[in-house]
């Protein structure tokens, strides 16, 4: 019976140590942050976020985006996240950020996906990238034309598909009935806009040059495909090239997907917090030379659902 | 007794005098466990075989994301987390379970009291893993790494396990005999620390769900420790009974095992929060965890160089026996995933490093080339005591041995190579970021090979389980060697 006793108590305090160490005392210093606020009580950050949003982000948990996509920048400091500038976009291109990502950031969230991987574009600050609304949408040159010439080096290989997609968009200027900013003249919604989260959803390899390579899956069962009725939906995707369904067909966003692309607009860690040195504290505007000149970044995105 | 002999016959070094009447009753402690420790055994081949079709599924989808995408339930963003849930729970945790309760029946020299209560136990453990796997690809996934089954799948796996452990505990209060082994020490850590973290992650995330950030915190304290404290702790002591048991000869030194012991289960369940470098948490936590995996190689060497020197002399043996060829793959293996583990926590690597497959890397070498290897070597072990019979087939156990060792040599080289380059093409903004997801995929398409390997290790494996389960093995008293064992020839290499 001889060191039975202490065998136990020693299992049982190693275990006590790290649980307490790494999770209780931690969570007793950053396990009840509130939203940052002004005096006035204004303006407010973070906020609570929409229905449509909290369910658009189970079903970003659902279908394992966060194993692809971290949602967290790392210092200036450290990594290069923050000089980093989105593949495609306006001239000039959206930044990934503008400042690093704090804990107050993410008080309401739950479930909390930072993701531990980039095999695609970090996405904390995506819906930032959006254009604004009132943005005119200059953005011709900028997701399909502006960066053409491929800079993907092992891109070659790839497919016909640019080709196709490129000579297929100038005659494809059909079906604009869309809700979200207008589409730009070659057909392509513009970039990180919900109608181009919908079509990069349903077919990521259409996009544009840089997306071509792309090994994000599509997701084609978050849409439905249906015959156009008396006439089309006014969600409708509109699709160009080889994603375009047949004549007399329509490919409309369920619900899900709806509510992924309203959780993906809403992500924007730009407004300052006074935890955070850098670009982006101070006043909310600051650090946004970024996303468009026109409107004021900073409201933008969470006001348009 | 000349080695020569001394190996065949695998006497325990704790008794070397062993007489008639200890063979006998170990013979009756052995069939008391067969049920359920068969059953613990066939579930996980099935669950590795599952996982092992997934994982491949999952690897070929990622540089041909076209493929078999327009289903919800095969989206690779549902496939990758089933198939390693399934390699958790499905696979590791049965076969650990299954090694661990023969073992605990061997060495408390008891006999396992109903055995139908323990089957009970399994088919609740794999309802769990079978709700949990469905409800995942159904697109009811948590979202938390490891955690992804939904709670309700884990109080059933909960359940289950409370009556599994309750039977490793009753037999530990019948044990005979004054002394713990050291491999019991292991073994009971592990069965009192996995209910502990999986209860206290599904509490702190599910029960009343901590705020924010704390969310990653927890889960990755849970991986880091069920990867440790649960599976790992089994597997040191699974190799620290078979290592001896095999070649004959008492653990070099005890004291070792014990330094080795204490600092494993403090430093190894502090490591876990450099996987959260530089994210939005506080710094010191990151910092501890770095620090406690550098102290991690104190663990490593103890451990290591008591292996090394009950081995010394030995290393030859592993030309004829299975179970000792997969073991010390796995102890080897376990300083090399070790050593890996510090160099990419620390700073100046896990800038590059983190966000890139090299975390893969990491968990892959710790799952499967440092456990996985030490249970298939156990199973070599212990199912020809379970069903009475040899394994049939000796050039099959090469043939799954080196398919393993290649398949996760290949795996943890490319997935480390690939995610520095991928890491280095991150760290350059001048580059667009698709530039560094086209530098790894001819990493990713290596991968596919890789898993073609581990695929048919494991086929050939659950093959040759397949004889001996249904009492197609060998008849005989001596067990199968991997080489004919030439007894002058055995002479002079030892």
């Amino acid at each position: 019976m001889r060191g039975l006793m202490p065998l136990f108590l020693g299992l049982f305090g190693t275990f006590t140590f790290s649980w307490l160490g790494l999770t209780v005392i931690p969570n007793a210093q950053i396990g009840a942050l509130n939203p940052q606020m002004d005096e006035e009580q204004t303006d407010i950050y973070p906020m609570p976020q929409s229905g449509m949003v909290q369910l658009g982000r189970q079903v970003y948990a659902a279908n394992g985006c966060a194993y692809c996509h971290s949602r967290q920048l790392r210092p200036d400091y450290i990594a290069a996240d923050l000089d980093r500038d989105r593949d495609v976009g306006p001239s000039p291109r959206p930044k990934w950020g503008t400042r690093r990502s704090a804990p107050r950031d993410y008080v309401f969230e739950r479930p909390v996906l930072l993701g531990d991987e980039r095999l695609g574009p970090d996405l904390a600050d995506i819906g930032k990238a959006a254009p604004t609304a009132e943005e005119s949408p200059a953005a011709p040159a900028g997701s399909a034309a502006g960066a053409a010439p491929s800079q993907s080096a092992a891109g070659n290989a790839a497919s016909p598909k640019p080709a196709a997609s490129a000579a297929a968009s100038p005659a494809s200027a059909v079906a604009t009935t869309a809700p979200s900013p207008v589409p730009n003249p070659n057909g392509m919604p513009a970039a990180y806009s919900e109608a181009w989260h919908h079509r990069h959803l349903y077919s990521p390899q259409s996009m544009s040059p840089e997306t071509r390579d792309s090994i994000m899956p599509a997701f084609r069962f978050l849409y439905d495909k249906r015959r156009i009725g008396a006439e089309p939906s006014a969600d409708a995707l509109h699709l160009t090239g080889p994603a375009a369904p047949a004549a007399g067909w329509e490919i409309v966003p369920t619900y899900e997907a709806k509510c992924l692309v309203a959780y993906l607009m809403a992500q924007d860690q730009s407004h300052g917090l006074k935890e955070v040195k850098g670009a982006g504290s101070g006043a909310p505007a600051a650090g946004s030379p970024a996303a468009a000149p026109a409107g004021s970044p900073v409201t933008a995105a969470p006001a348009k659902k | 007794m000349t080695p020569a002999t001394d190996i065949p016959l695998k006497q325990p070094a704790i008794s070397a005098t062993a007489g008639e009447v200890e063979q006998l009753e170990r013979a009756i402690i052995d069939a008391s466990t067969r049920v359920p420790v068969l059953m613990f055994y066939a579930s996980a081949m099935v669950w590795l075989l599952i996982g092992t079709l997934l994982a491949l599924f999952a690897l070929f989808k990622l540089h041909a994301p076209g493929w078999l995408a327009d289903y919800g339930c095969l989206t690779w963003g549902r496939l990758r987390p089933v198939q390693m849930d399934i390699m958790i729970y499905g696979w590791a945790s049965m076969v650990g379970m299954g090694t661990a309760t023969w073992l605990m029946a061997r060495l408390c020299r008891t006999t396992l009291r109903h055995p139908l209560l323990l089957v009970a136990g399994t088919c609740f453990w794999n309802i769990g893993v079978v709700v949990g796997v469905i409800a995942v690809l159904m697109g009811y996934s948590t979202g938390y790494q490891w955690l992804e089954f939904p709670p309700y799948a884990g109080v059933i796996l909960l359940a289950a396990y409370a009556l599994i452990v309750s039977w490793a505990v009753l037999m530990f209060r019948f044990r005979r005999g004054e002394q713990i082994y050291i491999t019991q020490w292991y073994l009971l850590g592990a069965f009192l620390w996995f209910p502990w973290m999986y209860a206290a992650a599904h509490a702190m995330l599910f029960v009343t769900p901590v705020q924010g950030v704390m969310q990653a915190v927890v889960g990755w304290w849970y991986a880091n420790n069920l990867m440790f404290l649960w599976l790992g702790a089994i597997a040191l002591g699974t190799a620290y009974y078979m290592i001896p048991k095999v070649i004959g000869r008492p653990v070099y030194s005890y004291h070792l095992a014990t330094i080795g012991f204490w600092t494993y289960a403090l430093f190894s369940s502090w490591t876990g929060m450099q996987r959260l470098v530089d994210g939005p948490f506080p710094a010191w936590m990151i910092t501890a965890s770095i620090a406690a995996t550098i102290l991690t190689i104190i663990p490593v060497a103890t451990v290591g160089l008591n292996h090394h020197r009950t081995m010394q002399g030995y290393f030859p043996v592993m030309r004829y026996s299975p179970t000792l060829r997969f073991t010390v793959f796995g102890a080897m293996a376990y300083t090399i995933f070790s050593i890996v583990g510090i160099l990419i926590s620390l700073r100046s690597t896990a800038q590059y490093l983190h966000f890139t497959i090299a975390n893969s890397a990491y968990s892959q070498m710790g799952l499967y080339a440092f456990f996985t290897m030490i249970m298939f070597g156990s199973m070599y072990y212990i199912v020809p005591r379970l069903v009475g019979r040899e394994w049939r087939y000796a050039s099959l156990i090469k043939l799954h041995f080196w398919a393993s060792a290649y398949g996760i040599g290949l795996l943890s080289l490319l997935l480390l190579v690939g995610g520095f380059v991928q890491g280095k093409s991150q760290q350059d903004p001048t580059l667009p970021f698709v530039e560094s997801v086209q530098s790894v995929l001819p990493y990713l398409r290596g991968l596919s090979l890789a898993a073609l390997l581990l695929t048919a290790s494991h086929f050939i494996f659950a093959y040759h389980f397949g004889l001996m389960l249904f009492g197609l093995g060998r008849t005989s008293t001596v067990p199968t060697f991997l080489n004919p064992v030439e007894a002058e020839g055995a002479e002079t290499h030892l």
